[in-house]
C-alpha cells in the first residue's frame, strides 16, 4: 500500500535526494573552491602612494570580494568614492564592507599604515568571514605598506640628497656583491620594496597568510562573533582604534602601533539584541510558509468533506472561496509574525516598536506573499498530500536558497541570482531592514512593492491554476 | 420548475449524463435510483449548478441554473452525499455560517436556526463539536443546513447513507412534512424501498440513461408479471418448479425460487397445484413485485450487483 501511495514514496525517497543536490549547490559543494564569492566591499582611496594602489588589486584578486572604487554618475561617467558616498552606501545596504584609504595612509609624522574600516554586520557569518579575508589581505600587504613609509621617513630625515645618495650607495653595493640592475635596484629601494613584492608572489601567485601574532584582525575585530564578543560588544555603537587581545598583546604590540586601523560600525549600533534582530526575519518567514502552505491544503479536505458542493450551490463562488482563503492566509500570517515578535520582544528584548509602522507593512506584504504561495502549492497539486510534499519541498529549499539559514553571498553566483527571485529573499531583506537597519516605511517600500509584487504575480498564477484544476468539479 | 433538455454531460472519456431529458413539477417528490456510478449525483450537481452540461440545458423556473444568478441559487438546497459540515465547529456555528452565506441575519438567521435544531431534534446538541456527533445526528443537521434559507427545491444526494433505522425514519418523516409543505424534493438512493416509500414519482437511472420514469404503479406495469411468488430451494419444491416452468419465469436466487406468473394465470391455480402436491402453504409468499424487479427486468442486472 505504500508504493502506492505516490506522494508519500516522494516525500520518503525524492524530495530528501532532491533536497540534498540541491543544498549541494546553495553551499557551494559542487565547487572546487568553498567559501563566498562576490561580496561587495567599497574602497575609498585618498592616497597617493603606490602601494595603496597594489593593495586595491590585491583585494580585486580577492574572489570573495567584488571591490567598488567608483560611483556611477549616469551616461557611463564615473568618479572616485568619497567617504560621504560609502557610508550612504553602507546605509542603504548597496554593501556593507567599506575600507578608507586616508590621504595619511603612510603619515608624515609617524612611522606605519592608518586606514579605515566601516562595516555593516547586518549578517553575522558574513561579516566575520569578511573581516578574516580583510585581515588576510590587509597584512599580506604590510610589509610593502611600511617600507614605503620606512622610505618616507628617511627621505624627510636625511633630506633629498642625501636620501637619493643613501639609496644609490645601497643600489650599488647590492649590485656589486649580489649583481643585477643598480637603476632597477635603486627604483625598488626607494619606492620601499624592499623585495616584500617577491614575497607575496611566492607559492605561485598565493599571497602568504599574516603573521601569527596578527591573526585577529587587530583593526577590525569580528563583530558579534564567539570568540570576538567582548571585544565586539565594547566596539558596537563607536568608533575605536584596534587593540590586540590581552594574550598576544606582548607580540603584536609594535604591529599594532604600526597599523593603526581604525573601525566603525555604521549600521545596527543601536539594536539592543543584534544577534535577533537579525535571525528573527529568517525564521518568521519558514514559520510562516508552513503554516499558511498547510492552511491552503484543507482547500482539498473541503473539497472532499462536500462543503464546497454546498457553498458553491448558494451565491457563493469558486472566486469567493480563493479570496477568502487567501485572506485568511494574510491575517494567520500578520498574526502569526505578530506572535513571533512579540515573543522575540520578551525573550530577547527585541525592538520592534521603534519602527512599528514599517514592520507591519513589511509584514503585511511577507504574508500576502506567503499566502498566494500557500495558494499556488493548492492550485497545482492533485490531492493534500501532493500539496504537503510539494510545499515541503518548496519550503525548505526557498528558505535555504533564499537565505533563511545561511548568507546568501555564501551561495555560488547562480544561486545568488536564482535567490533573487524568492519571496524568502525579499521578506528576510525587509524584515533586516526594519529591525536590523531601522529603516522607515518610506525606505522599505521598495522591498514591500518587490513582496507585493510577487503576491500578485502567484496569485494570479494559482487563480489560473485553479479555474483550469479539479478542485471544484 | 426544474427542466433537463436532452443534457449530455461527460468527465473524460466517460459519459455521465446521455441525452437527458426530465421535468420535475411544483411539489413534486422525485426519486432518481439508481446504482452506484449510474449517474445520479452528477445530474444532481447539474441541478444544483455544480457542473455545465457539454450539451443541453438545466433550467429552475425557466433560468438556466449554471449561469450562476443568484435568485436561481437561492431557490434551491442541495444535502450533498457527504458530510459537508465543519466538524471542529460547534451545530451552531456550523448553521451560522451556513446561513449568513444564504444572506440571512440577525433575528431571522436565530428564528431559523432554531427551527433547523427542532426539526432535526439536535437543540440539546447545538452547542456541541459537529465532530462529536454520531453519523445519524449529522446527518440530519447536513440536511437541515440545506433549509435554512427555505429552498423551493431540495437536492437530496442519498442523504440516509450510513445512517440507523431510527434517524433514517426521522429523515424521511421530516422530508415528507416538507414536501407536504410545498417543497419539490429531488431524491437521490440507490436504496428502493426508499424510492418507494418517499417518491410521488421515480426516474430509473443506469450508465447516464433515465430508463424508465413515472409513479410507482406506472414502473411497476411495465413488468410483464403482476405478482411475484417466492418459496425455497429444496428437493420437496423441485416437482412444482418443473410444473411451474410453463406458467411463467422462473429463477433461484440466494436459496428461493421467485416465481413471475405470466399475465392472466390465476394464483388459484397456482396454489392449487401446491396442494396436489402436498407443500404446506407457509412456504409460500406472495407479494407486489418490487423496483428492484423492475431494474433486473430493464438491465438484467440486480442494483446490488449493478
Amino acid at each position: 500500500m505504500f508504493w502506492r501511495a505516490k506522494a508519500a514514496v516522494a516525500i520518503t525517497f525524492l524530495v530528501p535526494i532532491v533536497l540534498i543536490y540541491l543544498f549541494g549547490h546553495v553551499f557551494g559543494l559542487y565547487r572546487k573552491d568553498s567559501g563566498p564569492v562576490g561580496i561587495p566591499i567599497a574602497v575609498v582611496n585618498l592616497s597617493q602612494e603606490p602601494a595603496a594602489l597594489k593593495l586595491i588589486e590585491a583585494l580585486k584578486a580577492e574572489k570573495a570580494f567584488r571591490v567598488i572604487t567608483t560611483r556611477d554618475l549616469g551616461n557611463g561617467a564615473t568618479r572616485p568614492l568619497t567617504e560621504a558616498d560609502v557610508r550612504a552606501g553602507l546605509h542603504d545596504n548597496w554593501y556593507r564592507y567599506a575600507l578608507i584609504l586616508p590621504a595619511d595612509l603612510l603619515p608624515d609624522d609617524a612611522f606605519g599604515v592608518r586606514m579605515k574600516f566601516l562595516f555593516n554586520p547586518r549578517n553575522e557569518i558574513e561579516a566575520q568571514t569578511v573581516n578574516g579575508l580583510l585581515q588576510k589581505t590587509v597584512f599580506s600587504n604590510v610589509p610593502q605598506l611600511l617600507g614605503q613609509s620606512l622610505q618616507k621617513r628617511a627621505r624627510r630625515f636625511l633630506g633629498d640628497e642625501r636620501f637619493e645618495r643613501f639609496n644609490r650607495t645601497i643600489a650599488n653595493t647590492l649590485a656589486d656583491n649580489f649583481g643585477g640592475d643598480r637603476e632597477k635596484i635603486y627604483q625598488q629601494a626607494i619606492s620601499g620594496d624592499l623585495g616584500f613584492s617577491e614575497l607575496n608572489r611566492t607559492e605561485a601567485g598565493k599571497t602568504p597568510a599574516p603573521p601569527p601574532g596578527l591573526r585577529r584582525l587587530d583593526a577590525a575585530p569580528a563583530p558579534n562573533g564567539p570568540d570576538a564578543q567582548s571585544q565586539s560588544s565594547k566596539l558596537e555603537g563607536q568608533k575605536s582604534a584596534a587593540a590586540p587581545p590581552q594574550d598576544q598583546k606582548s607580540s603584536t604590540d609594535i604591529f599594532s602601533q604600526m597599523v593603526k586601523i581604525e573601525t566603525e560600525q555604521v549600521a545596527g549600533k543601536e539594536v539592543k539584541n543584534p544577534m535577533a534582530a537579525r535571525l528573527v526575519g529568517g525564521y518568521a518567514i519558514m514559520f510562516l510558509l508552513m503554516a499558511v502552505s498547510a492552511s491552503a491544503t484543507t482547500l482539498f479536505e473541503e473539497k472532499n468533506s462536500g462543503v464546497f458542493q454546498r457553498l458553491l450551490s448558494s451565491p457563493v463562488r469558486p472566486a469567493h472561496i480563493l479570496w477568502a482563503r487567501f485572506l485568511f492566509g494574510v491575517i494567520l500570517g500578520l498574526v502569526q509574525i505578530t506572535a513571533l515578535f512579540c515573543a522575540g520582544r520578551v525573550f530577547f528584548g527585541l525592538d520592534i516598536f521603534r519602527h512599528a509602522g514599517a514592520l507591519f507593512a513589511v509584514a503585511l506584504s511577507a504574508a500576502a506573499a506567503c499566502s498566494a504561495f500557500g495558494m499556488l502549492v493548492a492550485a497545482i497539486s492533485p490531492s493534500a498530500a501532493a500539496a504537503n510534499g510539494i510545499s515541503t519541498f518548496v519550503v525548505i529549499s526557498m528558505s535555504a536558497v533564499g537565505g533563511a539559514w545561511f548568507p546568501v553571498s555564501f551561495m555560488p553566483d547562480y544561486i545568488q541570482t536564482v535567490s533573487k527571485f524568492t519571496l524568502v529573499y525579499w521578506s528576510v531583506e525587509g524584515f533586516t531592514d526594519v529591525l536590523w537597519a531601522g529603516r522607515s516605511l518610506l525606505e522599505v517600500l521598495p522591498t514591500i512593492g518587490i513582496l507585493a509584487g510577487i503576491a500578485a504575480g502567484v496569485m494570479a498564477v494559482a487563480v489560473w491554476c485553479f479555474n483550469r484544476g479539479k478542485l471544484f468539479d | 420548475m426544474l427542466a433537463f433538455c436532452n443534457v449530455t454531460k461527460r468527465f473524460g472519456n466517460i459519459t455521465a449524463l446521455d441525452d437527458v431529458s426530465l421535468e420535475i413539477a411544483p411539489g413534486e417528490f422525485f426519486g432518481l435510483l439508481g446504482p452506484n456510478g449510474a449517474g445520479k449525483t452528477t445530474l444532481m450537481s447539474l441541478a444544483a449548478g455544480l457542473r455545465t452540461p457539454e450539451a443541453g440545458t438545466v433550467a429552475l423556473d425557466g433560468r438556466p441554473v449554471a449561469s450562476g444568478a443568484s435568485a436561481a441559487r437561492r431557490a434551491l438546497g442541495l444535502v450533498p452525499q457527504t458530510i459537508a459540515l465543519f466538524p471542529e465547529l460547534t451545530a451552531d456555528e456550523n448553521l451560522r455560517i451556513f446561513g449568513e452565506l444564504q444572506g440571512l441575519r440577525g433575528p431571522e438567521l436565530r428564528t431559523r436556526i432554531d427551527e433547523a435544531f427542532t426539526a432535526a431534534q439536535l437543540t440539546d446538541r447545538r452547542h456541541s463539536l459537529v465532530k462529536t456527533f454520531s453519523g445519524g445526528m449529522q446527518r440530519r443537521l447536513n440536511l437541515v443546513a440545506a433549509l435554512l434559507h427555505r429552498p423551493k427545491l431540495l437536492l437530496c444526494d442519498e442523504p440516509t447513507v450510513g445512517v440507523d433505522p431510527q434517524s433514517r425514519n426521522a429523515i424521511f418523516e421530516y422530508l415528507q412534512r416538507l414536501n407536504r409543505g410545498g417543497v419539490t424534493i429531488i431524491y437521490s438512493t440507490h436504496y428502493m424501498e426508499e424510492a418507494a416509500r418517499l417518491c410521488s414519482r421515480i426516474g430509473i437511472i443506469d450508465h447516464g440513461k433515465i430508463l424508465a420514469l413515472g409513479t410507482l404503479d406506472e414502473l411497476l406495469v411495465q413488468l410483464p408479471f403482476e405478482d411475484e411468488i417466492t418459496f425455497p430451494v429444496d428437493p420437496a419444491t423441485a416437482p412444482l418448479v418443473a410444473r411451474l416452468a410453463a406458467e411463467g419465469e422462473i429463477t433461484a436466487v440466494d436459496g428461493m425460487h421467485r416465481f413471475r406468473p405470466r399475465t392472466g394465470y390465476p394464483l388459484s391455480a397456482f396454489f392449487a397445484l401446491t396442494e396436489s402436491l402436498n407443500l404446506p402453504p407457509r412456504l409460500f409468499v406472495s407479494q407486489r413485485p418490487t423496483l428492484e424487479a423492475l431494474f433486473l427486468h430493464l438491465t438484467g442486472r440486480t442494483l446490488r450487483d449493478a
